[in-house]
């Protein structure tokens, strides 16, 4: 049995958390999705968020990135309190998200995604910008753009527009547009769903490299524990809206409860 | 007490009618998700009918009602279902609003051509004397009009909710509005079912219509804004009702007839109370949009299955030859000059002046273009920021002397703000809603704002001087015609910086998923303000030039009917592309002109042509007159692309085959 932390503390030594959600608690007409969760991501740190249907995962991914706002608890991201911050702003403070179900902008090119990425990370559309005429790409943007595209290898694609393009590029257009922003947090939800078994490799080693040659942190919620093994350094298992374990993915795939939280309550 | 009495109850017949609206919109919403802004002109056209057939082919009442409520009616409801809505079930909620808007204004235009332009005078009551008082309430007369009224929408919301509750088709309506396809997965005919509540809502827009009869004086066909309260107080009670429940539904629109009725009543006759009474209704209508949270989750995707939605089909990408785009550009040059030539020269003056409307319009639709096909929000009050701008021109130039080009700027800003205000109120709710609201502050103008004489000029309108600068005088038609070509430049200029620049990339990505685009860093609220001011400003000023052609503009130039017919235009036309708003501008102006050598009472079959155009908006969102174009250019690119190959087989053929047989 692997202890779960004190609400609040790290479980491990950490100078700072980059990400701290301390008892978040939510519930939609009488059923309590998130009971009490708690979670900490370090800089740089890969975390896997895992648990049955209906645990309370997206629920605590919304909170966290502002898309709901919890009943009860608060989120610290970088040393700011999230608390009551529209998701705009939380994504300004580096956070960058993908969806479960595909969020693209189905008319615009996948370069156009990245540029959009691209101009809001510098700030605000400046409309004096637009009507001097001073806002085609400059050099060093088109430059990111082609790098970025390598980089989750989309390259020959990058003048169709997203309508045309299947669930699997879709979902590395998603997570080029979420990295163009250079976040300091990566939350990837379920970004093998809909995958097949290759797509879902080259997803985790982008994951991966991402991770390393970034120092970028990462919190995935993922039902293929396969993919989840690949790509992070501890996992945190929620089931009924609450934290039941967390540490390193081995030690906590054989953890008692988590089995029993999967596999049913005879296991 | 007695007093108050005598004001209240007068206003629940006016409420029970008000209750069949809301119920009819209601039900169609719910089992088809289509917000049914049409259903004022079917209460209408059941009206008319009803009213022809007893009066003209001296048909006994109950006939009458037979075949006007219970039979043509649903059947007119049925054939929307199965001509439009039918094909459109997964279409956007924008589409099916914009089909519904298309409805709104093609259906009063066909009343007219069936029912002729005069006005009727006291229609027939469906069934008790409305000349006759039944007995009395606390003093109260109730006459057999009310009485009938009150009685047969208790009867019809009882069947109603009883229908819901304990048949079988009131089941499956309520499983089609949980998923549409996974109560068909269950096995159950959802077509069948919406068709079911289009027939049955029709129905009682029918009986809403024909029991108002004896509660108005008079039925006047060509005036579109008869039936708007009708309409308004209906969308407040349902939105009161969230859409949702029908018994809520019937409580607030009852609620609505008793409160208008004695607010009417108790406040002191003055100027107050002339602003508040027309004022009141659209007060309500926005606070129930605007605060009520049972509509939040209108706009939200609910249904289960939408998750394995297959992704939208690509956009049709334009196959045009590179040789087209060189003798493209030139015959469109060569158009433009043909044009400006033949507007200085030989056109007769009756037409210039067309053509000078044409440009000007031009400039107003482009506000269209920012907003509905720039940031895909849909806007029904483009007209009143029209008129903003005119009024503001008009007013500042005979008032305070200012030269009507800088009265035309001030205007603008105006009509701006105006915008800017609308999407910060507004900035809660999107879609539908905003929609609704926008109609709400249009109806609003219309029957409230430009009443005054300070701000549409009152009955006489507002004079707006021609623009005259320095030597030049833009008095006569034909150099107002190149001044107006001039803004229209500089407008759609101005237009593709912003479509091309930063912010119409960061508006192309709000279109496509406002999640996604929040979830990068960018500010929803300020993306929506930058474009309804911009937007409001654009229409302003087009609107200023609009009075100014005219030399003077009157609250009807610009009443909601204009804000549809613009949108729906544009959309026909095209709506993402400078050229949509002006081909647009044009065949409206040019509508126009040939409408006034045809019978007045035929003037509407162009307008309905418009609208159906606009209907198909789910098929082709960048306009069927744009898809129609692109079709033509790839047909002629791809004859191009064989024509080629055929002669590079030929080619060789020649050399050693001396009589090629194939043409």
């Amino acid at each position: 049995m692997v202890e779960a932390p004190a609400f609040g503390q790290a479980p491990f030594d950490l100078p700072s958390p980059l990400l701290e959600a301390r008892s978040v608690s939510i519930s939609f007409g009488g059923v309590l999705a998130l009971d009490e969760a708690s979670l900490v991501v370090g800089p740089g740190e890969s975390v896997g968020l895992v648990g049955p249907n209906g645990a309370g995962k997206t629920t605590l991914f919304d909170c966290i990135s502002g898309r709901r706002r919890p009943d009860r608890g608060t989120v610290k991201f970088d040393g700011h309190s999230l608390d009551g911050l529209p998701a705009f702003r939380r994504a300004r403070l580096g956070m960058a998200r993908t969806f479960q179900r595909i969020e693209v902008f189905p008319e615009l090119t996948v370069r156009d995604h990245f540029l959009v990425a691209e101009r809001a990370r510098q700030g605000e559309a400046s409309l004096w910008r637009d009507l001097l005429n001073m806002s085609s790409p400059r050099a060093a943007e088109v430059e990111r753009v082609d790098a970025l595209a390598a980089l989750v290898g989309v390259t020959e694609l990058l003048d169709v527009p997203v309508a045309a393009l299947g669930l699997g590029t879709c979902r590395l257009v998603e997570l080029g547009r979420a990295l163009a922003c250079e976040p300091k947090l990566l939350l990837a939800d379920e970004p093998s769903s809909g995958l097949d078994i290759h797509e879902t490799h080259a997803l985790a080693d982008v994951l991966r490299t991402i991770q390393s040659e970034r120092g970028m942190a990462v919190l995935l919620v993922e039902h293929d524990l396969q993919m989840v093994a690949r790509t992070v350094d501890r996992v945190v298992v929620l089931d009924l809206g609450r934290v039941i374990a967390e540490g390193p993915f081995d030690r906590v795939i054989d953890d008692p409860e988590v089995r029993r939280a999967y596999l049913g309550r005879s296991a | 007490m007695t007093n108050f009495l005598n004001y209240a109850l007068p206003g629940i017949p006016y409420g029970c009618d008000f209750a069949l609206m809301a119920l009819g919109l209601v039900i169609t919403f719910r089992a088809t998700g289509v917000f049914n802004l049409a259903f004022g002109a079917q209460a209408f056209f059941a009206a008319f009918i009803f009213d022809l057939l007893v009066r003209s082919q001296g048909l006994p009442v109950w006939a009458a009602f037979i075949v006007s409520v219970l039979v043509i009616s649903p059947l007119i409801g049925l054939g929307l279902d199965r001509f439009l809505f039918r094909h459109i079930p997964t279409a956007s909620m924008t589409a099916k609003v914009i089909s519904a808007v298309g409805l709104l204004i093609a259906l009063p235009q066909m009343i007219p051509i069936f029912f002729g332009t005069t006005t009727r005078l006291n229609p027939p009551s469906l069934w008790l004397d409305p000349n006759h008082i039944e007995f009395h309430i606390f003093n109260t007369p109730v006459n057999g009009g009310e009485l009938s009224t009150m009685v047969i929408t208790l009867g019809v919301v009882v069947a109603v909710v009883a229908m819901f509750r304990w048949t079988a088709i009131g089941l499956e309506m309520r499983a089609v509005v949980e998923s549409r396809r996974l109560s068909q997965l269950q096995g159950i005919d959802s077509p069948k079912v919406a068709a079911t509540a289009w027939a049955m809502s029709s129905l009682l827009a029918g009986l809403a219509g024909v029991l108002m009869l004896p509660l108005t004086a008079e039925l006047i066909p060509t005036d579109p804004l008869q039936f708007t309260s009708l309409l308004v107080a209906g969308l407040t009670a349902a939105a009161i009702a969230s859409m949702r429940s029908v018994p809520i539904a019937f409580l607030a629109a009852v609620a609505l007839g008793v409160v208008e009725n004695v607010i009417h009543g108790y406040l002191p006759s003055g100027v107050l109370t002339q602003a508040v009474v027309p004022a009141f209704p659209f007060v309500v209508l926005v606070a129930a949009l605007l605060f009520n949270p049972g509509l939040r989750t209108l706009d939200l995707s609910k249904d289960p299955l939408a998750g394995v939605d297959p992704p939208p089909p690509p956009p049709a990408v334009a196959i045009r030859d590179p040789r087209l785009v060189v003798p493209m550009r030139w015959s469109w040059r060569l158009l433009l000059i043909g044009f400006v030539v033949s507007a200085l020269t030989w056109v007769p003056g009756y037409w210039v002046t067309s053509l000078a409307q044409g440009l000007v319009l031009s400039t107003v639709f482009l506000s269209v273009t920012l907003i509905t096909g720039m940031s895909g929000q849909l806007s029904l009050c483009q007209a009143t920021f029209a008129g903003i701008g005119a009024f503001a021109a008009g007013q500042l130039a005979v008032h305070s002397g200012m030269s009507v080009l800088v009265g035309a700027l001030v205007g603008a800003a105006i009509a701006a703000a105006a915008g800017g205000l609308i999407a910060l109120v507004a900035v809660r709710i999107s879609g539908l809603l905003l929609t609704l609201v926008t109609l709400a502050f249009a109806l609003f103008a219309d029957q409230f704002l430009f009443q005054y004489s300070w701000s549409g000029g009152g009955l006489t309108g507002v004079k707006v001087p021609r623009p005259v600068i320095g030597p030049f005088d833009f008095g006569s038609d034909r150099a107002f015609l190149v001044l107006a070509l001039v803004v229209l430049a500089l407008i759609s200029g101005l237009v593709a910086l912003v479509q091309r620049g930063t912010t119409g990339r960061f508006l192309a990505a709000m279109r496509g998923s406002p999640v996604a685009t929040a979830s990068l860093g960018i500010s929803l609220t300020r993306a929506k303000v930058t474009v309804f001011l911009l937007s409001a400003g654009v229409a302003g000023l087009g609107g200023a030039f609009y009075g100014s052609l005219y030399q003077g503009a009157s609250a009807s130039n610009f009443n909601y009917a204009y804000s549809l017919a613009f949108v729906v235009v544009v959309i026909t036309t095209g709506s993402t592309r400078i050229e949509g708003a002006i081909q647009a501008g044009m065949s409206f102006a040019i509508v126009q002109l040939i409408l006034t050598y045809v019978p007045v009472r035929f003037g509407g079959l162009l307008p309905v042509l418009f609208a159906v155009g606009a209907m198909t908006y789910a098929q082709h969102p960048e306009g069927i007159v744009e898809y129609q174009k692109s079709k033509w250019m790839g047909r002629v690119s791809r004859g191009l692309a064989a024509y080629d190959s055929r002669r590079a087989s030929r080619a060789p053929a020649e050399l050693t085959v001396p009589e090629p047989s194939h043409g």
